[in-house]
């Protein structure tokens, strides 16, 4: 989100305040993952907008088996659920962008799954946050980290939009994540004490 | 469904190199900002943290010198 905005001296320190605590060095965190430049065109943003809609959905439905709070678990229902419309949303924006006339299952091979091939599964992809599924402040912590890329990557899209409706589009699903994130937000003030 | 890591590129670096960094650049020389809510700044943060949650970042972007070295966690 600030690598963006003309920051360009950022360190991320791995395992957060978790593995200041423990004095714990992880790894490096290198997989070999490709990483999104942010010189992509908005068709290549589009689809991996897609695919992340569809990663976050999936992380909340499968979350919502893990939790034992009701609140975690309502709002994740929630939000899963709100994760189908920008799909839609977005595959919109996509057909509108690229002129296709592809159904949303064409898309979904030919595009989607190419874009996101070698990268993790789910289960890869949580194992590198470490998350202790028994902590709420672990999950929702690891949700409003996802939620946080979405927006960075939305912003991002609607900079590079070419005309307004779509900068529009994207700017408000970019407002629909940063609502997400203070819902996320103080959700994690309700359950740390 | 699987994942791809799309962030912008930002160097991670662990909790030894981390530790140095704070050592060297004491003080003003270096940001180092905590982006949890404040019930978990409160419960622990590290020492001379500036605490912004995430959902405001965005919006808060401006009290944060572009130019230092920043440590985010």
């Amino acid at each position: 989100m600030m690598a963006g905005q003309g920051f360009d001296n950022l360190y991320n320190m791995s395992g957060g305040i978790k593995a200041w605590n423990s004095n714990t060095a992880l790894g490096p965190e290198d997989l070999g993952l490709e990483l999104f430049a942010g010189t992509e065109s908005v068709e290549d943003v589009l689809v991996v907008a897609y695919s992340l809609e569809d990663g976050l959905r999936d992380f909340y439905l499968s979350m919502m088996d893990k939790t034992g709070n009701t609140k975690v678990k309502d709002l994740f229902q929630k939000l899963s659920k709100i994760e189908i419309k920008h799909k839609e949303r977005v595959f919109a924006e996509y057909l509108k962008v690229t002129g296709k006339t592809e159904s949303v299952e064409q898309f979904e091979t030919n595009s989607v799954a190419a874009a996101v091939e070698g990268g993790l599964t789910t289960e890869e992809y949580l194992h590198l946050f470490q998350p202790d599924f028994d902590s709420e402040i672990d999950i929702i912590s690891l949700a409003m980290s996802i939620e946080a890329q979405a927006l960075d990557l939305y912003q991002r899209a609607a900079d590079n939009a070419g005309d307004q409706k779509s900068k529009a589009i994207l700017l408000q699903i970019a407002k629909e994540e940063t609502a997400h994130l203070s819902q996320l937000g103080k959700l994690m003030e309700e359950v740390v004490h | 469904m699987r994942w791809k890591q799309f962030f912008t590129p930002v160097t991670s670096i662990d909790t030894t190199q981390a530790r140095s960094m704070v050592d060297e650049k004491p003080g003003q020389e270096m940001t180092i900002l905590d982006v949890r809510q404040p019930n978990e700044y409160e419960a622990g943060h590290l020492p001379g943290a500036k605490l912004i949650p995430l959902p405001d970042l965005g919006d808060r972007l401006a009290e944060i010198d572009q130019h230092k070295p920043t440590l985010i966690y």
